[in-house]
């Protein structure tokens, strides 16, 4: 707690090396980036390893890497390994850590976080934790979920750190005139996601010291048997894939909340951003934020220990239809009213964060469609579930994240993206995920409608499968396109020369990019207005940044 | 407002927040640094020094959920089972209670010698304090050697196993507050920019608050007999 920063203005040291730099750095830029290149590579890792399932599950007789031997045990580490990976490192790191670290203080006028060491050892823990993740999967089965479990303890205790650093720095570090009326919306879903995962990571890590005692101590914290009662009787082939099983799902149960917040905040400030106009119904959007941060803490608590944690308890179906359901509409409502009657700058980042708002208003709709179904039937046909909430939560978060980068990364690295590789890179995404994961969806209802007989169905579905698992490929290939966008812009890419290339009103815009350090230079910046002033009538340019004073407004009219 | 060089529209808006949250935006006479000043424009300002009582607080909030959570993991499988053997904790913990109590009243009056600027008392009181947070933790040792003389270990039934949990789950925690205790005993204190009221203010919301915790835990595991 006590923790003592590195003061802002220490002398200049001359060009300190890459560990100093990169590695043992303090500064929330470098640990927002840091985050944001663990994310990318564990996507990628997990989108590997998510090829190997599906290449399996169509041509099982294909030799395949870390599928050899027993396949079900391999089978079953391959999946918690693109879960976990795709969960918590990318889907809660990306949004939350990354952006937020490096965007929070940039945002509210802070030049640092409240305590960057604390902020250093929590992105080394979740670097730890990915290492840990992974030797989880080469390891042996049980050796491999114990390091599974203690992995999963340690992101939980970077992000606890994480979520006291983002609250506080919010709460007391905002610059002068940044009230609370002010922030910009992203600022609004990360503050509300640390204070919820300061919360629900706690709770995480009980369960799993308590796991972690089952295993190493032999306690009786989380008796094996009672849930096996509980389930169909397929499932208790093999102890221990059910044992994996039971593990991802009861942390996926959390994380669906903790990464989707963020990606609402990132979502509504591009929308105003590119459609030129103020967010509607802006303090409403506060409180819906608000709403899905206390249902999803609420929701979650009642499911921790009340409902014997049965796995395919209804994860997204609740989630959607009843919990999320007020909040989420009203978000969906003041994104379509925001882009009402807009004049849009349909660019990349515009259409990810339109993206993001089509593949939420589909996953509700079949949500609320859902939510009347008997789960436990449904739950037979996890193809259903796997699909549906593939679509909501991981493809549109990431969609999400995705637009966040487009619309960040001048800032990030003075260079732009490309827009036309971004753009057919979108729609090749945007048709893909549909063409993978609807099928799954009517696979599902297939598998689990008493219609046909077991060999018609099988005759029906092998070539769904197959159709799948080629279209899969090629959405893998199509994110190529993206790597080769991102190394070529970083390297080669337009160079932007101006602060604020998309002409957006919040404070980071106001500093050169890539920011340096400090952030603001010799003057703490002054904040005089909302943070979605745009189209404000009579003056040359459609929008007042919120720097900008009363005077020199004035001026410009 | 201190600033008259602030501009009319901030004090409309502060106004206008809503919520009893209504912080007005740091103004300039943050605690040390000297108090406010009428030009903050112009020069930076280090980081407010509330963030550390901020701080704790949420991660004390923080800290209750974890057990919170150990805790309704404790009820809901003391009432879901049908074979519970009981634990017959150690006399030695009511005096361990004791001390630990007993802790948090000499921290407070060591706070309040600071507060009067008597500092060789505070030192005193404060180091009283340490003393007895250590000694709570070795007291929590012999109940747990006593327990094993016994036979009964971690893994021996599910109530020893909260035992054992609740009770090294809070020392632990409770090192940590030692920890904070001693570094205020040893610190240096002219060269640190916090000041040693705001460290030992800190320290004692830890402090009362693992009191408070250790009382809560005892009350749950005698009940839960």
């Amino acid at each position: 707690m006590a923790n003592d920063d590195s003061e802002a203005d220490q002398p200049e040291t001359p060009q300190p090396g890459f560990l100093a730099r990169c590695v043992f750095s303090t500064d929330h830029k470098v640990i927002g980036l840091n985050y944001l290149w663990l994310a990318l590579f564990s996507v990628f890792l997990g989108l590997a390893m998510s090829l190997l399932m599906r290449i399996h599950l169509v041509w099982p007789g294909v030799r395949l890497p870390f599928l050899s031997g027993s396949s079900l045990e391999r089978y079953a580490a391959l999946t918690t390994f693109h879960g976990s990976l795709m969960v918590f490192l990318v889907l809660t790191a990306a949004p939350q850590a990354g952006f937020g670290n490096y965007f929070l203080p940039l945002q509210i006028g802070a030049r640092e976080m409240a305590f960057p060491k604390l902020n250093r050892l929590s992105f080394w823990a979740t670097a730890a934790s990915l290492l840990g993740l992974t030797i989880a999967f080469l390891a042996a089965p049980e050796t491999g979920i114990t390091f599974w479990i203690a992995s999963v303890a340690l992101f939980s205790f970077a992000s606890l750190c994480n979520g006291i650093n983002f609250s506080v720095t919010t709460i007391d570090l905002r610059a002068r005139g940044m009230t609370l009326a002010r922030l910009p919306l992203t600022v609004w879903a990360w503050f509300i996601n640390a204070i919820l995962s300061t919360l629900i990571f706690s709770i995480l890590l009980a369960a799993s010291v308590c796991l972690l005692s089952d295993r190493l101590l032999t306690t009786h914290f989380f008796p094996p048997l009672n849930f096996l009662a509980g389930q169909p009787a397929g499932f208790v082939v093999n102890f221990l894939p059910v044992l994996w099983q039971r593990l991802f799902w009861f942390f996926a149960q959390a994380e669906v909340y903790i990464a989707m917040l963020p990606c609402f905040g990132l979502t509504t400030h591009l929308l105003s951003t590119f459609s030129r106009k103020p967010v509607w119904m802006e303090r409403l959007v506060v409180l819906a934020l608000c709403g899905v941060g206390l249902f999803g803490f609420c929701v979650w608590g009642q499911h921790m220990f009340a409902s014997g944690m049965n796995p395919f308890s209804p994860l997204v179906f609740s989630l959607l239809a009843s919990s999320l359901g007020l909040p989420a509409t009203i978000l969906v409502i003041s994104w379509l009213g925001t882009l009402w009657n807009a004049r849009l700058q349909l660019n990349t980042s515009m259409l990810f964060a339109s993206g993001f708002v089509s593949l939420f208003i589909a996953g509700g709709i079949s949500g609320i469609f859902l939510a009347g179904h008997d789960l436990a039937a449904a739950a037979v046909s996890d193809e259903f579930i796997t699909g549906h909430f593939h679509l909501v939560m991981g493809v549109a978060a990431t969609f999400a994240i995705l637009g966040a980068l487009f619309f960040w990364f001048p800032k990030l690295f003075g260079r732009r993206l490309n827009e036309l590789l971004g753009k057919i890179h979108f729609w090749l995404t945007f048709a893909g995920v549909y063409l993978v994961f609807m099928p799954m969806h009517w696979l599902g209802l297939l598998t689990h409608a008493n219609l046909y007989s077991g060999s018609r169905i099988a005759a029906m579905v092998a070539p769904v499968r197959g159709f799948i698992t080629i279209a899969a490929i090629l959405l893998v290939i199509a994110q190529g396109l993206f790597l080769c966008n991102f190394l070529w812009s970083l390297f080669r890419g337009e160079k932007i020369e101006e602060r604020n290339p998309w002409r957006a009103t919040t404070l980071e815009w106001s500093v050169p990019s890539p920011p340096p350090a400090g952030d603001f230079g010799a003057t703490d910046p002054v904040v005089y207005r909302g943070a979605y002033e745009f189209g404000v009538p009579g003056l040359a340019e459609d929008f007042v940044p919120q720097h900008l004073s009363p005077e020199e407004v004035a001026k410009a009219r | 407002m201190p600033g008259t060089t602030s501009p009319p529209e901030i004090e409309l808006i502060i106004e206008d927040i809503g919520g009893g949250r209504g912080n007005p935006p740091p103004d300039g006479d943050h605690g040390d640094d000297g108090g406010g000043d009428n030009d903050n424009r112009g020069r930076k300002q280090s980081p407010s020094p509330k963030r550390y009582s901020t701080a704790i607080t949420i991660a004390l909030v923080s800290i209750l959920m974890f057990f919170m959570a150990l805790a309704s993991a404790f009820i809901v499988l003391r009432h879901g089972s049908d074979v519970w053997v009981t634990v017959h904790l150690p006399p030695i913990l009511l005096a361990n209670t004791l001390i630990l109590l007993g802790s948090s009243f000499t921290l407070e009056a060591a706070r309040r010698r600071l507060s009067s600027a008597d500092s060789s008392g505070f030192r005193k009181f404060w180091l009283l304090t340490t003393g007895l947070g250590i000694s709570f933790v070795a007291g929590q040792l012999i109940a747990w050697r006593q327990l094993v003389a016994q036979g009964v270990y971690i893994a021996s039934n599910q109530a020893s196993s909260f035992f054992y949990i609740f009770t090294g789950a809070h020392a632990v925690h409770l090192l940590g507050g030692v920890g904070a205790l001693l570094y205020v005993s040893f610190r240096k204190s002219d060269q640190k920019r916090i000041s040693l009221s705001l460290v030992a203010e800190t320290t004692s919301y830890y402090w009362h608050f693992m009191d408070g915790l250790w009382v809560f835990l005892l009350a749950l595991l005698y009940l839960g007999k």
